[in-house]
């Protein structure tokens, strides 16, 4: 067993995991947080994106102990105050949703890439999300969703 | 170098289970404590919108805000059968269901709401914004809640079945009507083929869909881009690759799926032309969208570079070989 400390979603968590415990696992098995979807389990489908201290990464393939003093956000952390992140409303607003599986780590994706460039061109939305498979939606929708969670965010 | 052609696909398809085979879809509607109205289906919600439209279809035959309808979908053992989400049969098959339901409860609405009017008949009785009232005194009214609350020792309810009837096609003759409705599909493409690599760009996609009545455009639009997406890995990327029975590619790394890169905007045409069988005239969609796509894409190859794809996925060592190929013939070799 190896002791960690990370801080999830703006809490923080001190806990005792298997040296062999993957991200993903700590982030739903044991602290609860079953936004985190786990598809292919190999970093292909990027069901489980999380963001870890500003970079999304697929959970599957960090090491729990990784994890250790870092900053993680799922998507159960968008939200604030009981209010929707912009990405999080666009995408219902649009009908960017479907079956939903990919969608946490979708919107997690685009959240970051908003964070670091919030005036991205369509390309750069497009390989923000180009981790992220989804078999329902082609992603057209997902698009049009960014364009109206930046309209959200400049209060229109 | 890079050749440009362009392509056209249509289909018509068939929805439902057809050719003969049972289908039937059933729907219960129910007066609640508080007034709202209960939909009990038992439908999936598999990301196609089902939820969304039986709400709606609901809604409007009943003449109520989609807040005030509560739906119960999961519980097998409250929700009567409705069948699979498959066939492309929800919207149109349950959606016809949920209809007559509806249609139906209204008809017991207003014999609860002749009884607590003190009427002798039903007659001129409507029922519209959560209120049972007499058209020609509009005096003589009375709310679901109220219906609700004189009546809660009795349950008030409804069921609307469909049946989907179909004919067997005749194997000898080819004979039958084995489908009913028909959902209509086109789809252009103009694409880019690199004659030295045999990379496939699309550069213009365009797909109209027949919908009977968008009873929900927004998620018209969302299956007409899957659909699209799915076409597309279908007929440039996936391939199993079955070597004795055996899939080879198991992983997103070998079996190819469409990303966000690959996929291309897509100009939707929504038709809308009421099917008269169908609930406010919609028909599915589901897999309609995605059957013109493969040939338009295919055709635009043809138009490009003069080959026929028959083998897919059409991946650049199919096609660089069939240009070879296609070359060496028109060289008498």
């Amino acid at each position: 067993m190896i002791d960690i400390r990370l801080t999830v979603n703006g809490k923080e968590y001190s806990l005792s995991i298997e040296e062999d415990k993957r991200l993903i696992d700590v982030l739903r098995e044991d602290l609860g947080f079953i936004g985190v979807m786990e598809g292919c389990g190999e970093g292909e489908c990027g069901a489980c994106t999380v963001i870890m201290d500003g970079k999304t990464v697929n959970s599957c393939l960090v090491m729990g102990f990784q994890a250790n003093g870092k900053n993680i956000i799922t998507i159960e952390g968008l939200a604030k105050d009981g209010k929707l992140d912009p990405v999080q409303q666009a995408f219902i607003d649009v009908g960017a949703v479907q079956c939903g599986f990919c969608i946490p780590g979708a919107i997690l994706s685009i959240r970051a890439l908003l964070n670091e460039n919030p005036k991205p061109t369509e390309e750069e939305i497009r390989e923000s999300i180009s981790g992220n498979l989804c078999r329902c939606t082609g992603y057209n929708k997902m698009l049009e969703a960014v364009e109206r969670a930046r309209r959200y965010e400049n209060g229109a | 170098m890079k050749k440009r052609g362009r392509g056209i696909g249509l289909s018509f398809y068939g929805t439902g289970y057809g050719n003969g085979f049972p289908d039937v879809s059933k729907a219960r509607v129910k007066l609640l404590e508080d007034g709202k109205v209960g939909l009990f289906v038992g439908g999936a919600e598999v990301g196609q919108g089902a939820k969304t439209v039986f709400v709606q279809i609901a809604a409007e035959t009943l003449d109520l805000y989609t807040e005030n309808i509560h739906l119960e979908m999961e519980d097998t053992d409250i929700t009567p059968d409705s069948g699979t989400a498959a066939a492309t049969r929800q919207t149109y098959n349950t959606g016809n269901a949920i209809k007559i339901a509806c249609e139906n409860f209204m008809e017991k609405l207003k014999e609860y709401g002749r009884r607590a009017l003190k009427l002798n008949s039903t007659a001129g009785l409507k029922v519209e914004k959560g209120e049972v009232y007499l058209e020609i005194f509009p005096q003589k009214s009375i709310s679901f809640r109220e219906l609700a609350e004189m009546y809660k020792e009795e349950t008030i309810e409804a069921e609307g079945e469909f049946i989907a009837q179909t004919v067997e096609m005749d194997p000898e003759t080819g004979q039958g009507a084995p489908y009913w409705p028909y959902t209509f599909s086109a789809c252009g493409v103009e694409v880019e083929v690199d004659t030295l690599t045999g990379q496939v760009d699309i550069l213009k996609a365009r797909l109209v869909q027949d919908v009977g009545r968008a009873i929900n455009p927004a998620m018209v639009e969302g299956q007409m881009d899957g659909g699209f997406a799915m076409a597309l890995g279908y007929i440039l990327f996936e391939d199993l690759n079955l070597v004795k029975g055996k899939m080879k590619n198991m992983k997103f790394s070998k079996y190819l799926i469409p990303t966000a890169m690959d996929m291309v905007e897509v100009e939707n045409i929504i038709v809308e032309e009421p099917e008269s069988t169908a609930p406010f005239g919609a028909k599915g969609i589901g897999e309609p969208v995605m059957i013109p796509v493969g040939p338009a894409i295919l055709n635009a190859i043809y138009d490009a570079v003069g080959v026929r794809i028959t083998e897919l996925p059409a991946t650049p060592e199919r096609l660089i070989k069939a240009i070879e190929e296609a070359e060496r013939r028109a060289n008498g070799g």
